[in-house]
């Protein structure tokens, strides 16, 4: 660490930009390796490292899953999640749900009943509904409700969304299944 | 966060045990839901950090006969939710578990953690007392089984020392016709913390069992209510008398945030009456 | 326009232009964007509601590698305010809310900027606060000792050696021989608590100020760019064409974001940084604890009605606990005077609206902009005078709803073009199956059950509030395609801004949607001027605007085209896209052929680039009359209703919402699809203020529940069973395709609706919100052990 306060123009190491464990792991579906402060949370490094903006922090203490990404198939709150306990996970965002520049079902949905408004919690929100219906392709209103009840949401009032989840949940029985 | 910690995931419990020892002021970390808001609130600051899910005996979720259920200290409560085995044997912590925060949470955080945090609402603490659990501590210094009514001894305080771990626990077998039922009320319908939690048991031999959350400084088992119960038949009468008598036991906090005293009182009472109709409605089933 | 013709665009359910970006998280928020040699900034907050700064050392802080400035209260003299100049951007000498921020630091990451944080050390003398509303009127503590120095411009009326901020009021008649003349005088005083807006991204701001000129360059989660830019210079002493205030995609603003808040401390860190780029984030802590939110308010209504039901006079006193400063809740205060009776024609009125300072954060603008809160009151009051008449609320409120040809409280005439509150309340009265109240028997038969149900109904009105001179512009410019690119001032924040601006050009030039491009991220320096994203004003003005804009573009058009087809400009019509002679349509010439200039064969060029401009000010409005409160305040009303069934938990006090009606006269719906959401999401909002939100503050004014864990905001879990949204149709005269606004309006009577539902299931009147569990068990415990229900 160089300390260099005297002369407050060069840039300056300090402790937290020190890194200092080496982190492999899968993030949809590309091999990631870098080193990094022990300290960081998934999302930070998500965020930051990788430039994967699409998680968000909203409170940063897993109450409103605007941070929310699937890792080894199971949504977690990333800002609550050090990045070094996703050694060797799969991790999927918001970025890793449509390929080669084809929107997913669920996004298409998404879309076609305005389930989305400012788009802060959506990322969060589409990886809570896709976890939903990698579990469960049949889903109730009340499970729907009970998958999503962990993303807040301000704007769209929720029942757009509901019925978003609801019709992707059809369309993929339908045409994927 | 202030904190700048050297993080450890060791692959066995001896090397977890040492590392403990060797870095006193050593925080555990399970799933983090709760040790994470504390760090970035920086409500703790620590400078080592263990992660237990690397070791083996905390992974461990198994039942026998004999030894009942085990839940190690790495098991997270969606694990517990999606178990149909625990939720035929003990509804009231399959029932405790659903309820958790919210789904996300339900994927990290984990039972022993949830008790090891010991907040006087911990969700999974009244279906613990009821099954009567045995928390395995284990230390350099050897193991030691805590009966879960001796584990919480303050808010936010437990039995544990410096330097031991919580491996996992046990919750002992039950016999056929032996029921439960939890029962929460909290401010919203979705996710939050309780304003009260109660965990019912009726065993084979018809015993009624009674743990409450959220009214005292800790967790409560509520074994002199069930002394002065015990033989009688539980009739609505019974119930309604309990729902009076169970306010006896509480101490809620007169000025907090969540809920007044006085609502606590109140709808402890209203699960109380509920949660006994459930369970003779269960019993006859 | 006015005909209910089919439109090419207007009127249908489009996608949202941007839907496409935000399912792939692609929007960059000001929450994601990182600049080459940019600076992280933390704040330190007081910790006291009222208190003197005895010393602050911050020698630690500045000597920590990597802190490249600390600023304190003596760093600046700043003053800010949008009505009232009276806050400071870093306290000294005395902190005057618990949150307030005391120092900030910029350093080269955000560790090490919290770092430096904790090392700042501030010696406090606690002093005795103002806490509560009568602590502010009794007035032995003033919030503000220079008060008297206060200018209110004459709009508002800051009151000497006290805590009155202003003291707005309107008299109308003679109330007091009206309630000598009334069958039936009826007084009710109601609370509602402070309420926090949470948008999921927090308020976050950058600034970059050149060390040379001066100048200053802002990108902030902001509602309102152009009035960043002139407080910013009104406090800095700058010319508003020094600063250039640029906003991406935000996230939520509900009326949070409309004014000025982390943009003038991140300009003064960057100053220090010689010109680094600094940004400041609210965490969502301090976005409870130092970012504004919105008022607590008592009412005091006396309202004197005659046995028929006919209102003859109404009497109010709202006293708005609005915080340490004024910022927005000045004019909230002075909203209330001319909306502040509900949407009813009374002859006799006098209310007083005093915006009160207190030791508390301070209040700022809020969807609904003091509606919900006065229509909390009034519309419970409504029902209470229905049950003491012994009358059916619903025909209470037709016996004096306003009506073409009734008078406003601020002396307006409603004509048809200002649409119906009657059509509103039929509408969901019929919705909800409303027969009127429950009978006595009924109640208490029910109550045994442990389950009750009720309906409950309620009216809302609002106005925008604005300036006199409000105004917004567009730039429209083509390319060489002809497809169009759209410069609007205003901010899309999920309300479909863009969408419905995207529609109307569309419509207007009859091009595809896909022609029309809405140039997002709007910036001061390249958008035209717009007031401010607030008020539900944006449909009406902005779409004027707009339609202005093409017109503009046509007409450039038709003058080539004129020139050459060799005819005269009148001849000239437009069509998907062309601009066609009308009597030989074979002579038709494309948009792109004209864009930029027509080239003959023989390559002569006439013309130019067409770029199109149209500019909307508010027209006819006028200044209240101080004394009484006349004037002309409304470009246009929207009116609405709400019809609510629902079921209690007698034992647990749950609140379980069966359905839920609103019907809205918005003259025309010009996009089905977002026009649904704005209901839907501003219901559940309402909702939220009705059963489950509240800031709550202890005996020492600091705040208790800043997080969400105690702070509890609707999940999908705590919607009702069935929202149903209608929509009425009067046109507005002044509106494009006759539309209205209609974004603040849902959260309004939200909360009325349930507490009249609530009595109608329960027998029992609550002034209070929340009705939360809590709330309504221990109501309905009091109530059974007096009535001796068992």
């Amino acid at each position: 660490m160089c300390n260099h306060n005297k002369e407050r123009s060069c840039f300056e190491y300090v402790d937290s930009q020190l890194p200092r464990v080496p982190l492999e792991l899968v993030v949809n579906g590309e091999k990631v390796y870098e080193l990094i402060d022990p300290t960081m949370t998934l999302l930070d490094f998500l965020r930051h490292n990788l430039k994967l903006f699409g998680a968000k922090e909203g409170c940063g203490e897993g109450e409103c899953g605007a941070c929310t990404v699937i890792m080894n198939n199971r949504t977690v709150n990333s800002c609550l999640v050090l990045a070094v306990e996703a050694q060797g996970a799969e991790i999927l965002t918001v970025e890793g749900l449509s390929k080669d520049g084809e929107l997913s079902i669920l996004q298409q949905e998404f879309i076609k009943y305005d389930a989305l408004q400012c788009g802060f919690c959506t990322p969060g929100m589409l990886m809570s509904a896709r976890a939903l219906l990698d579990r469960n392709p049949n889903p109730t209103i009340e499970e729907v409700k009970e998958a999503i009840s962990g993303n807040f949401c301000r704007c769209t009032g929720y029942e757009s969304i509901i019925n978003a989840v609801l019709s992707a949940a059809k369309r993929e029985r339908e045409e994927l299944r | 966060m202030l904190s700048k910690f050297e993080y450890y995931k060791p692959d066995s419990l001896e090397k977890a045990l040492s590392y403990l020892e060797e870095n006193p002021g050593t925080r555990i970390l399970a799933g983090g839901t709760d040790l994470m808001i504390l760090l970035r609130r920086n409500v703790e600051i620590c400078d080592h950090l263990l992660d237990i899910k690397g070791i083996p005996e905390t992974r461990i979720k198994s039942y026998s006969p004999e030894e009942g259920l085990f839940i190690g200290a790495s098991i997270t409560v969606n694990e517990i939710c999606e178990d149909d085995e625990i939720r035929k044997m003990f509804p009231a912590l399959s029932e405790a578990a659903d309820n958790l925060a919210s789904y996300q949470i339900r994927n990290r955080a984990t039972l022993v953690g949830n008790i090891c945090n010991a907040s006087p609402g911990a969700d999974l603490a009244a279906p613990l007392l009821v099954y009567d659990a045995k928390v395995h501590v284990v230390s350099l210094k050897g193991k030691r089984v805590v009966d879960i009514k001796e584990f919480f001894t303050g808010v936010k305080q437990t039995v544990l020392e410096e330097n031991e771990i919580v491996v996992g626990v046990t919750l002992p077998a039950v016999e056929a016709g032996d029921t439960s039922v939890y029962l929460r009320k909290s401010r919203i319908k979705g996710h939050d913390l309780c304003n009260v939690g109660l965990a019912l048991r009726l065993t084979s031999e018809k015993k009624l069992l009674m743990a409450i959350a959220a009214v005292a400084k800790t967790p409560l088992r509520l074994t002199e209510l069930e002394k002065s119960v015990e033989g009688k038949e539980i009739t609505p009468e019974l119930a309604e008398w309990i729902s009076e008598e169970i306010k006896n036991y509480m101490s809620p906090r007169p000025n907090s945030v969540r809920s007044s005293a006085e609502y606590r009182y109140h709808i402890a009472g209203v699960l109380v009456k509920r949660g006994l109709k459930k369970l003779i409605e269960k019993e006859a089933n | 326009m006015m005909d209910k013709k089919e439109f090419r665009h207007v009127g249908k359910p489009l996608d949202r232009v941007d839907a496409v970006e935000k399912v792939t998280g692609k929007p960059i928020y000001v929450h994601d964007m990182e600049l080459p040699g940019m600076l992280y900034a933390k704040v330190l907050h007081s910790p006291y509601a009222r208190a003197r700064i005895k010393s602050i050392d911050t020698s630690a802080a500045e000597a920590l590698p990597g802190v490249k400035a600390v600023l304190t209260g003596k760093d600046t003299d700043h003053k800010i305010g949008l009505y009232l100049v009276d806050k400071r951007i870093i306290a000294s000498d005395i902190t005057r809310y618990q949150g307030e921020v005391v120092a900030a630091v910029a350093a080269v990451d955000e560790e090490t900027a919290e770092r430096a944080i904790s090392l700042i050390e501030v010696e406090y003398e606690e002093l005795p606060a103002v806490l509560t509303i009568d602590d502010a009127l009794e007035g032995k503590i003033l919030v503000h000792e220079d008060i008297n120095e206060l200018d209110g411009g004459g709009v508002f009326f800051p009151q000497k050696d006290s805590n009155i901020a202003s003291w707005n009021k309107t008299i109308v008649g003679d109330v007091e021989k009206a309630f000598e003349e009334a069958d039936l005088v009826v007084e009710s005083e109601m609370y509602l608590p402070a309420a926090a807006h949470t948008p999921l991204e927090t308020h976050v701001a950058i600034a970059q100020v050149d060390p040379h000129t001066g100048k200053i360059k802002i990108w902030t989660s902001a509602q309102s760019p152009f009035a960043v830019r002139q407080l910013m210079a009104k406090s800095f002493g700058m010319s508003e064409s020094d600063i250039q205030v640029i906003v991406p995609s935000i996230g939520g603003g509900f009326g949070g974001k409309a004014g000025v808040h982390l943009e003038p401390l991140v300009t003064l860190l960057s100053k220090a940084c010689n010109g680094r780029p600094v940004k400041l984030q609210a965490t969502r802590r301090e976005e409870f604890n130092q970012l504004p939110s919105r008022a607590a308010m008592r009412s005091r209504i006396k309202t004197g009605v005659m046995k028929d039901g006919k209102i003859i006079a109404f009497k109010a006193y709202y006293d708005w606990d609005s915080g340490a400063y004024a910022d927005y809740g000045a004019n909230v205060g002075r909203t209330a005077i001319y909306s502040g009776a509900g949407p009813y024609e009374i002859p006799n009125v006098e209310i007083h609206s005093r915006t009160l300072y207190t030791n508390k954060v301070f209040s700022t603008a809020y969807r609904g902009f003091g509606h919900l809160e006065t229509h909390w009151a009034i519309e419970r009051q409504m029902d209470i005078i229905a049950q003491k008449l012994g009358m059916d609320p619903y025909e209470l409120r037709m016996k004096n709803v306003l009506a073409p040809g009734k008078r406003t409280v601020s002396g307006e005439i409603v004509t048809e073009s200002t649409g119906s509150p009657a059509d509103c309340l039929e509408a969901v009265a019929k919705e909800i199956n409303w027969t009127g109240y429950q009978s006595g028997e009924e109640r208490k038969a029910q109550l045994k059950t442990g389950k009750v149900r009720g309906k409950g109904i309620a009216l809302l009105q609002k106005a925008p509030s604005m300036p006199t001179n409000t105004a917004t512009s567009v730039i429209m410019q083509m390319d060489g395609d002809g497809k169009v690119k759209v410069m609007i001032g205003a901010i899309d924040m999920g309300q479909g801004a863009n969408t419905v601006v995207a529609q109307i050009a569309a419509e207007t030039l009859d091009i595809p949607m896909e022609d029309v491009e809405v140039v997002w991220e709007t910036d001061s320096d390249k958008h035209p001027y717009d007031w401010q994203t607030v008020a539900s004003k944006f449909t009406l003005m902005g779409g004027n605007a707009v339609i202005r804009a093409a017109n503009d573009m046509i007409n450039q058009m038709k003058e080539v085209a004129a020139q050459v087809f060799r005819c005269n400009v009148d001849k000239l019509r437009h069509k998907d896209g062309h601009i066609y002679h009308v009597h030989h349509p074979h002579k038709r010439l494309p948009y792109s052929k004209l864009a930029r200039g027509y080239i003959y064969e023989d390559g002569t060029a006439i013309g130019g680039v067409i770029i199109g401009r149209g500019s909307y000010i508010a027209e006819g409005l006028t200044f209240l009359d101080p004394e009484t409160g006349q004037g002309l305040p409304a470009l246009s009303w929207t009116f609405g209703a709400h019809g609510v069934e629902l079921e209690v938990d007698v034992e647990t006090g749950d609140i379980h919402i069966l359905k839920f009606a609103s019907a809205f006269d918005v003259g025309k719906v010009i996009n089905r699809k977002l026009i649904d959401g704005q209901i839907k999401g501003g219901v559940v909002q309402g909702i939220g203020s009705a059963i489950s939100e509240g800031m709550k503050f202890d005996e020492k004014g600091r705040l208790r529940n800043p997080s969400f864990t105690d702070y509890k905001i609707p999940t999908a879990m705590d919607i009702p069973d069935e929202m149903v949204a209608i929509f009425i149709e009067n046109p507005e005269l002044n509106g494009p395709y006759g539309a209205r606004g209609v974004a603040e309006h849902p959260m309004i009577s939200v909360p009325s609706a349930i507490a009249n539902a609530l009595y109608d299931a329960l027998g029992i009147n609550f002034y209070q919100l929340p009705l939360s569990p809590e709330n309504v068990a221990l109501a309905i415990a009091e109530h059974m052990k007096d009535e001796k229900i068992n």
